[in-house]
């Protein structure tokens, strides 16, 4: 803590000489001796542990983290440090009506949990590769986070446990450390231990990184990680509904009464389906809900693996965009945001009446193959 | 007692392993490039088994190696998981007989081929064996590459199935498990360095030797295997044995 505050003070008074304007201290407390601060953030983690342990505890652990469209309110002040668990294994998940392949999971769910976190908070991550096991994530499970009975409620994607033993590894965008180290490929029956500090607000993605890396994306490894703003967004109070989209593309071929990974079909960019939340079906069976005269907020997040997105809501248009979710990077007035393969918006129309409003991929060779939605809104209320 | 004898010859019959085949020699290349100054690789003939180890094999080498056996096994030979599907230390689990074994670790599958007078087979040789089962088999790239990734989509619905311990030729080299080789640990280099980009997230373009559909297969095979640590066992991962030619 002593070297935290003097090297904070002296990082403060650097920049203020500088003529530049002073950025906050970290609010989290410094944790190891290798950790220090620059611009008010917390670099320097230790070293990944990578261990064997007989764990067979709940697959996804933490307060703040949800299943898809969800995102978790963040009820403290301040920053804080989070628990978090997402094991890895497969599971066989719909994304389209007679459409099932055993995808590689985080937590079992295509795409997998969205954490929420505050800008500044420090988050100490525990993976277990459970590959070798039939890991059921449709019953509830004590200590587990929300999003399991958010997934026992939602039986969309028919999860059913399969075993498909591989190395795997997480790699957080939202985390700033050395790759080789905390994104490590772990073996089946290993556990991987480390911390990231979210330093920079916005929303990321997270995905497996372990070679062929094309491969392990598109078999179902990646997920939302939302960095809400320390100071919020100027609309904060405005917000009525707060959701979260993850778009991705599958490459499945039909093989039997199976389908299967496609590689040839993914290095050419050619997919079977494009989804939001994983499913053709996941904004039309489950629209999002607001009423008419609703701001809405929308964490827009294009997983890829390979194609771009052209998010637009039809009858409405985004009066605020910000790009990667950082409240500095404004945009207004926008009918449709381009993102590439791992780029974010946050995004807020008002609905404008009582009715159905489409959420497509404007790129329509893509909507063909799945990427729409819908959002139901009521009366006006106000 | 007829009945009685003919069970037991069949139990007999079954564990005897056919010969292994001969690889003969040639010349290979790599479809993934190790090392970015070889792109041919000369191969002496030699010895491989014809299928992948079975139950019974390994019930009958661990019957006779009892420091092997999934109890007496120590501690740094295995992840916690060998042999974990087995009821007892010389108890197969029911109707395992005729699958390739697996929940051995690379420690295991050395011993066992140790035992045969015999080694687990380089990388080089194992995959120059695969090109000389593809031409005999008469199996096209993309065919190939189709099946590899169905296996890896799917590992458990392939190394469940049967495999014949008596096959005369060379046999599910890519339709039932993975298979460990001595040197599968991977270390791409360049030159004389090693390569910075291996690891998380690596193009796989600066290794291949061409950009087709088996090549991006093979890599693929190459790269997960090399994830694993010498203690794994899985589900899916199993071996078979090579041997030099006598001299």
């Amino acid at each position: 803590m002593k070297t935290f505050i003097k090297s904070a003070v002296a990082s403060a008074l650097l920049v203020s000489f500088a003529g530049l304007p002073v950025i906050a201290e970290a609010n989290v407390p410094l944790k190891h001796d290798s950790e220090y601060v620059i611009d008010g953030k917390i670099y320097g983690m230790p070293k990944a542990k990578i261990y064997r342990d007989d764990y067979n505890g709940p697959a996804v652990v933490g307060d703040y983290v949800t299943m898809v469209p969800h995102l978790a309110e963040l009820d403290y002040k301040g920053n804080k440090e989070h628990e978090v668990r997402m094991d890895v294994f497969s599971q066989k998940v719909e994304v389209a009506p007679g459409v099932s392949y055993n995808a590689w999971t985080f937590g079992g769910s295509v795409p997998g949990p969205v954490l929420h976190v505050r800008e500044g908070d420090r988050v100490v991550f525990k993976m277990k590769n459970r590959s070798t096991e039939e890991v059921v994530i449709t019953k509830p499970f004590k200590g587990a986070s929300p999003y399991f009975d958010q997934i026992a409620a939602n039986q969309l994607q028919k999860h059913q446990p399969v075993v498909a033993p591989m190395p795997h590894s997480m790699d957080f965008h939202s985390g700033t450390v050395a790759a080789n180290d905390k994104w490590a490929t772990i073996a089946p029956g290993e556990t991987i231990e480390f911390e990231w500090i979210a330093n920079y607000a916005g929303t990321y993605m997270y995905h497996c990184g372990t070679s062929s890396v094309l491969m392990h994306t598109a078999m179902g490894q990646y997920g939302a990680v939302v960095v809400s703003p320390k100071e919020g967004y100027p609309t904060d109070k405005e917000v009525d509904q707060e959701y979260v989209i993850v778009q991705s593309e599958m490459y499945l071929e039909q093989m039997g009464e199976d389908y299967i990974y496609d590689h040839s079909a993914a290095l050419a960019r050619d997919p079977s389906h494009v989804v939001f939340n994983g499913h053709v079906s996941a904004l039309s069976e489950n629209p999002l809900k607001s009423n008419a005269g609703d701001r809405v907020r929308i964490h827009f997040l294009n997983a890829g693996p390979s194609g771009t997105s052209s998010f637009h809501v039809i009858g409405a248009i985004f009066d605020k965009v910000w790009a990667e979710g950082d409240p500095r990077n404004t945009w207004y007035g926008m009918q449709t945001v381009l993102l590439g393969a791992s780029s974010s918006a946050t995004v807020e129309f008002i609905v404008p009446e009582e009715g159905v409003y489409k959420l497509v991929d404007h790129e329509f060779a893509d909507a063909e193959r799945g990427a729409a939605g819908a959002l139901y809104a009521g009366p006006r209320k106000k | 007692m007829y009945k009685w004898l003919s069970v037991l010859s069949m139990v007999v019959a079954a564990q005897a392993a056919a010969e292994p085949v001969i690889i003969p020699a040639g010349e290979y290349k790599p479809a993934v490039l190790l090392d970015e100054t070889v792109e041919v690789v000369v191969m002496p003939a030699f010895k491989l088994d014809a299928a992948p180890v079975t139950y019974a094999q390994y019930l009958e080498f661990v019957s006779e190696n009892e420091k092997w056996q999934r109890d007496n096994i120590a501690a740094i030979f295995h992840d916690g998981n060998y042999l974990k599907s087995w009821p007892g230390n010389e108890e197969l689990p029911a109707g395992f007989e005729s699958k390739a074994v697996t929940q051995v670790s690379w420690f295991a599958a050395r011993a066992y081929c140790d035992a045969q007078s015999g080694r687990l087979p380089t990388l080089d040789e194992w995959e120059y064996a695969s090109n000389y089962y593809l031409q005999q088999q008469n199996l096209s790239d993309k065919e190939y590459a189709q099946m590899l990734f169905a296996r890896n989509s799917n590992p458990t619905a392939y190394s469940k199935q049967d495999v014949d311990a008596n096959i005369e030729h060379l046999e599910y080299m890519h339709n039932r498990v993975n298979e460990w080789v001595e040197d599968y640990q991977l270390l791409l280099t360049n030159g004389d360095n090693n390569d910075l980009l291996a690891g998380s997230c690596g193009d796989s373009a600066r290794f291949m030797a061409d950009f087709g559909d088996a090549s991006y297969a093979t890599f693929f095979r190459y790269q997960s295997r090399s994830n694993y640590r010498p203690q794994s066992t899985t589900s899916t991962l199993g071996f078979r044995c090579a041997y030099d030619m006598e001299k």
